[in-house]
This record gives C-alpha cells, sequence and structure tokens, in this order.
C-alpha cells in the first residue's frame, strides 16, 4: 500500500497550527498519532493536499492534575501516557484500564486521546468512561477557544462538532463526587480488536444508595451514549443483583441500535449491552474506579 | 521544515535522525515511510513489512527507546529522534541477552516476526526488567507470529527477566527448551 | 543410484550411549541471522537495476473482460512495461497436473475478485500503484456463482465452461460394506459440520524476483518448492528445466500456500523478459488473502455405525467442498479430506463421496493438514455424539477403537509404527481426564480428540519417476568442514538444522562444524521441497544415506592409516576408533585430508523413492505415505455462560512422530500447529460480501490469535520407531493441527451441553447454542 502524494507542515505553536489550518481548511488534516489517519489514506479513504503534524506542540502532552480544574489530559497523551499515568492512577483508574484495552503495545505508543475522539468511530475505547465521568474537551481555532461536554461532542458515525480549523487541545475530567467508575471492553481477541460492545459505568454511592448514575454504551450506536432510562431506574435505590439485572435489561432493550456486522449481530450485542451494564454497574458499586 | 519542489512539483524534505547511534540525513518525500526509509535507504532490511496497517508488528522499531510501528509512522515524523532497529542490537558483533536466549529457547522458526520481537521485548525489559508472565504476553501482544505460538517467545523473554541482572549466556549450542 | 533402493531402515533405536548429534535440541543453524536481521527474505533483496512490479487484479466476481488499455499506465514517468494475456503463453498451467486451468493473465473473462489481469514494471514501488490504477479494463459483469451448496444446481453460472455443474472434483469410494455394517451395528447416527474457509497468513508477504539473461530464467522466491517452481515455470515458458533456476533465501512461512508458483513468478518472468532488468514482483497482505490458496470450507455429513460398546464397524462420509475458482491442489485436497479419517481409530468398512466445487471465489488449496482437519473435527464431534447418546467416556470410546501399529488401512493405506492408544493414555493421564471429566465447576469442560497424518506424500504432485530427494556432502580438504547439498526447503520448520543434525550424525561428524547449501536448482540436488511433512523422512533418508557414503569412505582410508581392519572401525562426533580398544584413534580431520590428497573430493551421495504404496482404486495414491503419526490432544475451557466466550486454558498435546531429531524444534513445530488449530477453531475465517469481494483481508479483521489468546501448552510425546524411515523419525509438522477444531468443539460440549456444529467455534455461536438451548429447557 502506499500514501498519496501531500505537503508536510509541522508548526512550532498552536497559533501556527490554527493559522495553517484555516488557511487550508478542508484541504489539510492533522497528523497527531497517525495511527488511524496514515491507514485512512493508505486504503485510498483520505487524501488531503497537507497534513499539519502536531509534533512540536508540546503544550499538548501531558496529563496533570489542576486544582478548580480537575484531572487536565492533553491532547497528545498517548494510551500509553494514559495507562500508566500516577495521578490517573490516584484518581480514576478507570480511564487508565479503558486505554489499556485499546489496540496493542505500539499503537498504544502512538495513538492519541485527540485523535481517539475527534476520529469519532463508535466502538472507541476512551469516549465512554470519559463521558461517564463527565469530562468536558476544549477545542481551539483560529476564532478562539470552546469547551464543551465530551457527551455533546459526538453527533455520528466519525462526526463530531469539531469544525475544520479547530484542533482539540485538551480533556479535562473534573473533581466530582463519584466513588467508583469503571469500562468494560468486550472483543473478539484480547489484543487489537476494537469493541463489540463497551459499557462504561460511573455512581456516587450514598450510604448503600446509588447517585447519580452514568451508564455510557459504545459500540452500540453511531456515538457513545448515555441510557437515560436504564440510569433513571437506579437512581436512589438500593442495588440488588434483582435491579442491577433489570438495568441492565433496559439499557439492551432501550437505549442502544446495534447494527448487524462482522463482529456481532444486533441480537448479540443487545444482550452483551444487557450483561455487561450490571457488570459494570457490580464493579463501580462495590470497588471504587477500576 | 525547508522543502524543495521537484520537477513533478512534489515536495522534498530533509530529514535528520540517528539510528543505532549513527546519525544520518535523507531527503524524503513527505508520504515516506519509517519503515521504507530504513529498510530503502539504509538498508537496513531487518525491519520487515508484514501488513502496511500496524496489525501485525513485523515493522517494530524503537523511537526514543518505545516501541512503535515502524509502517505508520512518517519518515518526517522521525525527525530529531533515536531509532533502534533489530540491526542495534548486538554490539560489537556480540549477540545481547535477548538475541541469545531467543536461540537458546528455540523462540525463532521462519524468524519474520523475530526482528520485531526482539524490539517489543528489548523495550518491555528496558522499562520494567522483571516482568510477569502476563506483562511479557501484554508487551508482544501486537506481535503476531504464526510459527511457534509464542509458546518459546515468551519463555526466552522470561529467561532473561528472570535471570541476573549481569550478562551471562547459557551452554554455548545447546538449546534448553 | 540403483534402481534397488536400499532401505533407510536401521536397526531399532538408538546405539549404546545414544545418538551423538540427533536426538539433541541444537540451536538452529540460521538462527544468528534471524536474530539479528542479517537474513534476506526476498523483499529485502535488492539487485542492481531492479525494477518493481505489481499484479493488476480484477474487481469482479465473474466477468467478461471486453478491453484493456494501457496506455496511460505507460505514459506515466517510471513505468518501464505493462503487460497482459497478449503478452504472456497462454498455456493453462495448474500445480495439479489433471487440472491445468489457470492462465497466466485473463483473457477472456475474471473469475473471482482478485483474477490476474494485468502487471506493470516501475522503477519503484509506489510507481506500480499509480500505473495499476491508470489501465483501463472494461468489464461486463457476468453472475457470479458464489454459494458453494448451489454451484452444482442446474442454471447456475459456470466458473469453466469445460467443468460442467461446477463440479472440479468428484469422488466415489467403497471399501469393504458399509450398508452391511450399519444393519449389524447396533446404533447407526449421522452428523452434518460445517468447516471455514481460512487463510495460512504467513506473516512474509509473497515476493519473486524474475531475472532473464541469455535466454536463462533466474528466480528468487518466497517459495516452498524450488523443483515445482522450476518445473512448472520451464513448463509455462517452454524452457529446458535446465534453463530455469529457482532459489530460495529465507521464506517467513508457508504452510501450504506458497507451494505453487503464482502471477509473481510467472508475470514477473515476462516482465523481465521486455525490460531486460530484474524485476521484484509483490503481494501486499490483502492481495495475498485474495491470491489465497488456503483452506477449503467443507460441508461435512457423517454417519458411523458402532456395537453398543463403541466399536466403530463402519463410516460413510459425504462431503462438499467450496474449491473457489481454480483447482490449485484442491483434487489432492478432496482425496485428503476422506483418506485420513480411516488412520486414527480402525474399522474395515468406509465410502467416501466428495464434490469439490468451483466458485468465483478465490482459490483454495492446501493448508497445513491439507484438507484432513475440518474433516477431522467432524469425525471427532460426531464421536462425542455418539459416545454421549451411548453413555459411554470420550476416552474409553477412542481407545477402544484406536488403531494399532502394522495395520492397514479400508482404503489400503499401510501403517506400520503406530502409538494411537499410547498417545490418548497418556493425554489422558497428564490433563487428569478422570478427575476432571464430569466433575468440573459450572462453564467449564474437557474435551478430547484425536489426528493422524502422512510423513510425506507417497507420490509426487506430478506423474514422474524422479526419485522423491536427493542430497550430497562435500567434506573440506582439510575435514574441519564438511557443506551439505539439499534440494529440501527450510520455511521456518528447521530443516537445515535437522537436516544438518542428520549428515552429522550419519558422517560420525560434529554437528557444529557442518555448513549447508540448500533450496537452490541450480547447486543443489532435487528433491520435491516442503509439503505433506515429507522433509525429515524422505530429505532425511537421502541425508542419511549421502553421510553413511562419506563415512565408509574415510573408514577404507582410516584403515589404511592405522593398519587396522575396516570392519572394525567407527567414527562418531568426529573421532574414528575402534569399539573396545581404546588404542586406536585418529581424527576425522587427519582422515579427510589424506583422502583428499590421495584420491580426490570426498563427497557422498544419497536419494529417496519411497516404496509403492497403496491399493489401485481411483485416487488409491493420495493419502499412501512411508509412515504416519499420531497424536492425541485434550484441552480444558472455560465457557462464560452469558457472553459465550472461550477462555481456553490448558491444551495437551500427546504426539507419536517416531525418533526426534531435534526435541526442541519439534515440540516448537507442535506449539505452531497447534497455534494454527486453535486460530481456525476460535477466530479465523474469511468473509465476503453479497458481490464476492473479501471483507476482511486484513490482519484487524482476520483474527490471528495474539500472545494474550493462548493457553497454556503441554506438548509430549511416546516413544515410537517408524522402520520404514531413517532413525525411526516420522512427521509433526502437521500432525497438531488435525485434532484441534474437534478438541475444543468437544470441551465446550462436555462444559455447556451444547454442540457448535461449524468452524470457527465463535463466541456467538456459543452464546446462541446456550440460549437455544435454555429456550428449548423452559418450553
Amino acid at each position: 500500500m502506499y500514501l498519496p502524494d501531500f505537503e508536510y507542515l509541522a508548526p512550532r505553536t498552536l497559533d501556527e497550527a490554527c493559522r495553517l489550518l484555516s488557511d487550508y481548511g478542508s484541504e489539510a488534516k492533522i497528523l497527531a498519532g497517525g495511527t488511524d489517519i496514515l491507514v485512512k489514506m493508505k486504503g485510498g479513504l483520505l487524501a488531503p493536499k497537507a497534513v499539519i503534524s502536531l509534533k512540536y506542540l508540546d503544550d499538548l502532552r501531558g496529563i496533570r492534575y489542576v486544582p478548580d480544574r480537575g484531572v487536565v489530559i492533553g491532547a497528545r497523551a498517548t494510551p500509553n501516557e494514559i495507562m500508566d499515568s500516577p495521578v490517573l492512577h490516584e484518581r480514576y483508574l478507570s480511564v487508565s484500564e479503558a486505554a489499556h484495552t485499546m489496540a496493542a503495545h505500539q499503537i498504544r505508543n502512538r495513538g492519541t486521546i485527540g485523535g481517539n475522539i475527534v476520529n469519532a468511530v463508535p466502538s472507541a475505547d476512551l469516549p465512554p468512561i470519559l463521558i461517564a465521568l463527565g469530562a468536558t474537551i476544549t477545542l481551539v481555532g483560529s476564532g478562539g477557544e470552546r469547551s464543551m461536554l465530551l457527551e455533546d461532542f459526538f453527533t455520528g458515525v466519525c462526526e463530531t462538532v469539531c469544525t475544520v480549523g479547530e484542533i482539540v487541545t485538551e480533556v479535562v475530567i473534573p473533581d466530582q463526587p463519584t466513588t467508583g467508575s469503571t469500562y468494560h471492553k468486550f472483543a473478539l481477541r484480547r489484543a487489537g480488536a476494537l469493541a463489540v460492545v463497551g459499557v462504561a459505568a460511573a455512581v456516587t454511592m450514598d450510604d448503600g444508595v446509588v447517585r447519580d448514575p452514568r451508564i455510557v454504551l459504545g459500540a452500540v450506536a453511531t456515538t457513545p451514549v448515555r441510557a437515560p432510562e436504564a440510569e433513571e431506574l437506579l437512581e436512589g435505590r438500593v442495588p440488588t443483583d434483582a435491579i442491577l439485572e433489570d438495568v441492565g435489561v433496559i439499557a439492551a432493550s432501550g437505549c442502544c441500535w446495534p447494527i448487524n456486522d462482522i463482529r456481532g449481530s444486533e441480537e448479540y450485542r443487545r444482550d452483551l449491552v444487557r450483561v455487561f451494564t450490571r457488570r459494570a454497574l457490580k464493579r463501580a458499586i462495590n470497588e471504587g474506579h477500576v | 521544515m525547508q522543502a524543495i519542489s521537484d520537477a513533478q512539483g512534489i515536495s522534498r524534505y530533509l530529514v535528520n535522525l540517528t539510528v543505532n547511534g549513527d546519525p544520518f540525513t535523507k531527503v524524503v518525500k513527505a508520504n515516506t515511510l519509517l519503515v521504507d526509509l530504513l529498510r530503502n535507504e539504509l538498508d537496513l532490511t531487518g525491519t520487515k513489512k508484514g501488513c502496511d496497517l500496524g496489525s501485525c508488528g513485523s515493522c517494530t522499531v524503537l523511537m526514543d527507546g518505545k516501541a512503535v510501528d515502524s509502517c505508520l509512522i512518517l519518515a518526517l515524523e522521525a525527525e530529531g529522534t533515536e531509532i533502534t532497529t533489530v540491526e542495534g542490537v548486538a554490539e560489537h558483533g556480540e549477540l545481547d541477552k535477548l538475541q541469545r536466549s531467543f536461540l537458546d529457547s528455540a523462540a525463532v522458526q521462519c524468524g519474520y516476526c523475530s526482528p520485531g520481537m526482539i524490539l517489543s521485548a528489548k523495550a518491555l525489559l528496558t522499562r520494567n526488567p522483571h516482568p510477569t508472565e502476563h506483562e511479557i504476553r501484554e508487551a508482544i501482544a501486537g506481535n503476531l507470529c504464526r510459527c511457534t505460538g509464542y509458546v518459546n517467545i515468551v519463555k526466552a523473554i522470561q529467561t532473561v527477566a528472570d535471570g541476573p541482572d549481569e550478562d551471562s549466556a547459557p551452554t554455548a549450542g545447546e538449546v534448553t527448551a | 543410484m540403483s534402481a534397488e533402493q536400499p532401505s533407510p531402515a536401521t536397526t531399532q533405536g538408538p546405539p549404546e550411549g545414544g545418538y551423538a548429534v540427533i536426538g539433541k535440541s541444537v540451536s538452529k543453524i540460521d538462527g544468528r541471522e534471524k536474530v539479528t536481521g542479517a537474513a534476506k527474505y526476498t523483499g529485502d533483496l535488492k539487485l542492481p537495476n531492479m525494477l518493481y512490479g505489481k499484479i493488476l487484479t480484477s474487481p469482479h466476481a465473474h466477468a467478461k473482460i471486453l478491453s484493456i488499455d494501457t496506455s496511460e499506465a505507460e505514459k506515466l514517468p517510471g513505468v518501464k512495461a505493462v503487460i497482459t494475456h497478449k503478452d504472456a503463453p497462454t498455456l493453462k498451467y495448474g500445480i495439479s497436473p489433471a487440472r491445468w486451468d489457470e492462465n497466466v493473465f485473463c483473457i477472456d473473462k475474471v473469475r473471482f475478485v482478485g483474477d490476474k489481469v494485468a502487471a506493470v514494471a516501475c522503477i519503484d514501488e509506489e510507481t506500480c500503484y499509480r500505473a495499476l490504477a491508470a489501465i483501463k479494463v472494461e468489464y461486463e459483469v457476468l453472475p457470479a456463482v458464489l454459494d458453494p451448496l448451489k454451484a452444482m444446481d442446474e442454471g447456475q453460472p459456470q466458473v469453466h465452461d469445460e467443468y460442467p455443474r461446477n463440479i472440479n472434483t468428484e469422488i466415489h469410494q467403497d471399501f469393504g460394506d458399509v450398508e452391511e455394517a450399519f444393519r449389524k451395528a447396533d446404533y447407526v447416527r449421522t452428523d452434518t459440520f460445517v468447516g471455514n474457509r481460512t487463510y495460512q497468513s504467513p506473516i512474509e508477504p509473497h515476493s519473486a524476483i524474475s531475472v532473464w539473461e541469455d535466454g536463462k530464467l533466474t528466480v528468487y522466491s518466497s517459495t516452498q518448492s524450488p523443483h515445482y517452481f522450476q518445473y512448472y515455470i520451464a513448463r509455462e515458458f517452454g524452457l529446458p528445466m535446465g534453463d530455469v533456476r529457482v532459489l530460495k533465501t529465507y521464506v517467513g512461512g508457508g504452510f501450504g500456500g506458497k507451494l505453487e508458483p503464482t502471477g509473481l513468478e510467472f508475470g514477473g518472468a515476462i516482465l523481465a523478459r521486455i525490460t531486460g532488468r530484474p524485476v521484484r514482483m509483490f503481494y501486499d497482505r490483502h492481495e495475498m488473502f485474495a491470491h489465497n490458496r488456503g483452506r477449503h470450507r467443507q460441508y461435512m455429513t457423517v454417519t458411523t455405525g458402532v456395537d453398543a460398546d463403541g466399536t466403530i464397524l463402519g463410516v460413510h462420509a459425504d462431503f462438499i467442498m467450496d474449491g473457489g475458482a481454480y483447482t490449485s491442489l484442491g483434487i489432492a485436497t478432496a482425496y485428503y479430506a476422506g483418506a485420513m479419517l480411516t488412520l486414527t481409530y480402525e474399522f474395515d468398512n468406509f465410502r467416501f463421496d466428495m464434490h469439490r466445487v468451483y466458485t468465483n471465489l478465490p482459490a483454495c488449496g492446501a493448508q497445513r493438514g491439507h484438507g484432513a482437519p475440518q474433516p477431522r473435527y467432524a469425525f471427532e464431534s460426531h464421536l462425542d455424539n455418539i459416545a454421549k447418546d451411548l453413555g459411554l467416556d470420550p476416552m474409553d470410546i477412542r481407545i477402544r477403537n484406536a488403531r494399532r501399529p502394522d495395520t492397514i488401512t479400508p482404503n489400503e493405506f499401510k501403517v506400520n509404527s503406530c502409538e494411537m492408544k499410547a498417545c490418548l493414555e497418556e493425554a489422558r493421564e497428564l490433563s487428569e481426564w478422570d478427575k476432571k471429566k464430569g466433575k468440573l465447576p459450572p462453564g467449564r469442560g474437557i474435551g478430547v480428540a484425536t489426528g493422524s497424518f502422512v510423513s510425506g506424500a507417497g507420490y509426487p504432485i506430478y506423474r514422474t519417476d524422479l526419485p522423491h530427494a536427493a542430497a550430497m556432502i562435500k567434506v573440506a580438504e582439510d575435514g574441519t568442514a564438511a557443506t551439505l547439498y539439499t534440494g529440501a526447503t527450510d520455511i521456518g520448520q528447521g530443516s537445515d538444522t535437522v537436516l544438518s543434525q542428520m549428515a552429522a550424525e550419519a558422517m560420525g561428524y560434529t554437528y557444529e562444524q557442518m555448513k549447508i547449501v540448500a533450496a537452490d536448482t541450480e547447486t543443489t540436488p532435487h528433491d520435491f521441497g516442503a509439503y505433506a511433512s515429507r522433509q525429515t523422512l524422505m530429505s532425511g533418508a537421502a541425508v542419511k544415506q549421502a553421510g553413511e557414503e562419506v563415512k565408509q569412505q574415510l573408514l577404507e582410508v582410516a584403515a589404511e592409516m592405522l593398519d587396522y581392519p575396516v570392519a572394525d572401525l567407527d567414527i562418531r562426533s568426529g573421532k574414528i576408533f575402534a569399539p573396545g580398544n581404546e588404542n586406536v584413534s585418529l581424527d576425522f580431520t587427519d582422515a579427510a585430508r589424506r583422502f583428499f590428497v590421495t584420491r580426490g573430493p570426498l563427497v557422498g551421495k544419497g536419494s529417496y523413492t519411497p516404496p509403492k504404496l497403496g491399493g489401485t482404486y481411483k485416487g488409491a495414491p493420495v493419502g499412501t505415505s512411508p509412515a504416519y503419526s499420531f497424536a492425541a490432544q485434550v484441552s480444558e475451557v472455560q465457557i462464560d455462560e452469558e457472553t459465550g466466550e472461550i477462555d481456553v486454558l490448558d491444551v495437551w498435546d500427546v504426539h507419536d512422530c517416531g525418533q526426534v531429531i531435534n526435541p526442541a524444534l519439534l515440540h516448537a513445530q507442535v506449539h505452531g500447529a497447534l497455534y494454527m488449530g486453535m486460530g481456525e477453531s476460535i477466530w479465523e475465517e474469511v468473509l465476503f460480501d453479497s458481490k464476492g469481494r473479501i471483507i476482511n483481508p486484513n490482519l484487524g479483521e482476520y483474527r490471528l490469535p495474539t500472545a494474550l489468546d493462548m493457553p497454556r501448552i503441554h506438548s509430549s510425546l511416546v516413544e515410537s520407531y517408524e522402520p520404514a524411515a531413517p532413525w525411526g523419525v516420522k512427521e509433526v509438522g502437521e500432525g497438531a493441527t488435525l485434532p484441534t477444531m474437534g478438541c475444543f468443539r468437544n470441551a465446550i460440549f462436555d462444559a455447556m451441553g451444547v454442540s457448535v456444529n461449524s468452524l470457527p467455534l465463535s463466541f456467538e455461536k456459543v452464546w446462541r447454542a446456550l440460549k437455544a438451548k435454555r429456550e428449548e429447557q423452559s418450553t
């Protein structure tokens, strides 16, 4: 396979990058880790006139805790950096574990959280847990900066609110009272496999009662989706096995729109949603952020 | 980054990188991949091409010590980095511990995955000198092998991981599998 | 060599003091090159002035070619040649002589998505892609036949006009009296199973470099058999064999998929001739999938009649296999599918019916186990069903029926050594079968299956009286090295190492001083190459003979030097000695040097032809072999009852493979064969869309197991000695692939009481079976 020809640009500052993006418009694509864009270009799905590399934008790297903001993850943080981050281990191990499920070691050294989010493949592994933890995302363009809930970022398969000319700069997990969260990925082999179904759950336990449960389903709709009816059933309840089973049933029957493809049938995926919603909640309730 | 246009109007760029300790400056196109720079420009054919899409790991090299799939990295993205290929593992013709362990454990059959495996293993042992079996399997899960079932490869890496930190070779010529 | 073949058999077992070289896990002779990156595979080679070439393939499963316009491609800078069928010989070819059904480039129509239409030679790889994109082909799309179960129906599109109803191979074999056996049986059961279309997917892509000079052709190829490549390339271009040289450097795995020349060799040769420059042709991974020649998907109905105690009385196997658009090795595959069923269990009555059909899908050929693994899955699963119906332990029923040594199968395969029963008993013990069967916690199960495979095919792929293997050894003038010349082909399995050990053993020399030159039709003597697990036995027999010839000549000179009777001398590990007389001692090197000075080069020659084997019925040659390996596998699995996820915990493989030349390499082969069996059992399947295009021609969605997916593997052997083989050796490279699919299905059956009747045994299929079972139980 080969890559088509293109101009390679490697801006030294974020401002420069935004300017270039603005100049080239839809004729340019951002190159972060390259694990997605180069695959698409080799497959003939993309042929940008220019590629703007983020290689020199060190401001976009790093994972740190910032008081009054929360855990700030630079857009260029790689899945391995997320997996190994002491900051995340301390506060939200579930996010590290979600990164751990991605691809394989070599890809995890190059992929980025920004890329994983912006590419918006429905089976992406980072969005569900981040959404469950109420994460926000920041975009910067020539027109300035804006932030929003990650939950509101996705609009369709490989579609987001990010406009041509904007770059993702960071993802922030705000300080919060949640007591536990986890991400369950079901895939067909133990490495190098996309999620057939992904379920993230976050809860705040209050004296044995579940508050503010968040259930986010991945790979079973055009975007990651919350399961509001299922969450409603659990809100304020003591989470018995029977209730958790019912929550799973509702999530499976009413909150997702899985498709039939070579990785699984719709029927199978729905049942997996049922099972993993229950299992993810159980862990988040009993084990903290895992 | 200076670009010069060639006769067809395609830009060519200079890239500077260190490979196995040697500095190189090469002229490449934007679409030149690191794996092709290594194999075609530097004649380092130890790094292999198996799938073009980052699924098989036979193109694994170390970039600033981290194991990466060189088929998904532009040569220009390697600007200013230190690359280690399999040719850079042995020093002064002496096989390193891992290479010797691969031989002693019968971990090499057709050999096509071996360069990538050895580098993934090297990266692992550098960041984690005494990994568990699970950690070893994780480290090489991105390297596909069709010949060995990974059994002896894991054994080879485990032997080095469990062994003394100083260099000590098992009896030459006798495989311990 | 004389027509009277000296038997390669030796007296049983090792001499006093054991063998000097064989039986030892010496380090691979080519290991260092492989771990340092020095090993050059075909795609690593650069010849001066070399061009790069690629093939344009069809986007349609079935279409007439109306026109091909190469003018735009030819104009592109850097494009040196563009060829189509107009530039190629129109002689049809194929690896199976009974079915020459392929053209170098399609002439009137294309028969599958991926069929060869044109080729280009360019100054670099990138230009090749652009050149291919610039070739304009006009097609008239035809209806395609994509369902092998419909392929024989009236009115279906015909893939090849010469083969009506798309029947490529039809087999009806009948041994004993199956009807009578079924009448006499206490119990008769029929089951149907479906296999999966899988692909060898070696990690190294196909690659070939052609050099045409002065009317002579040299081909470097990633090949399993320089000989077959040489033979078929010479035939295609009307050249004497002596004008075609085929050689391999290193090969990154073949598993059956690199046994026949492809468009890369044929097209590359033409491009090299036209341009006058070397041309390296290559496939990308998705092109490899399209080229295929992988495992046939088989639809298998088996009926067996047994006594109440489980003794098998007769078997009827009725199969259909999807051959794809061309024959490749498929005729042999079709015969092997039935032939191998009679080996592991003894029964006298066997009927085998087979239809191999053409479809407009990539052609299928020989993949590790060659046609036998899926039938093994079917029969082993079927046997477990019978065992369950009769209330018998699956291990017991197999031990009851296990084949014994020195028996003949109903299809007339002569089995000498056979330790099937010992393999089962050992597997039973190692796996703690009796402690576990019926006593495991919920969701956990244990299953058993057997397999057997040929140690080389009794007859070559095309009819010839050539010996199957030949070897030469040249001892250096001062005896400090010896070089083995063999046509045997190391594709990763380690034949270079193992044959070097055998040469050293036969000569009384040391392995460390051996050198090897292999698989080059110009310098090495004829050998059919790596397939049907033939090389340890067959190439080994030739090597042994060559080594013994060296030894004999050396002992004659030594006898003179020592003034000692030659019959009382022996050589071991480079030292000539007289057993029982410690005063007699002479170095190999001294004797060798004396030999050269007084008599000239010290050279040994050997060759091997198997004895005439098998019956006289149609297809009798396929399945014949001088020796058969036997294996029993037990697996323990844990099933997630809610999701169907299969966690294979342990696999025990117990093999009867005769004398082991290199234990480490042998177990490594078991690991690999089992690994491929595992992949095909649970994960691998080539999938197509409604237009015959492969949906998953990549290593992301065609799932090879990763290091994290593997169980604990326990590989062990039983003692065994094969009289028809040098030092008693047998095969191992394919034997461990056979039992795996049935073994896993049986473990799942034991764990959950559900049968997955098609491969792969995917998580979803287990989930579905469990769901169906729950629904059945609640109604």
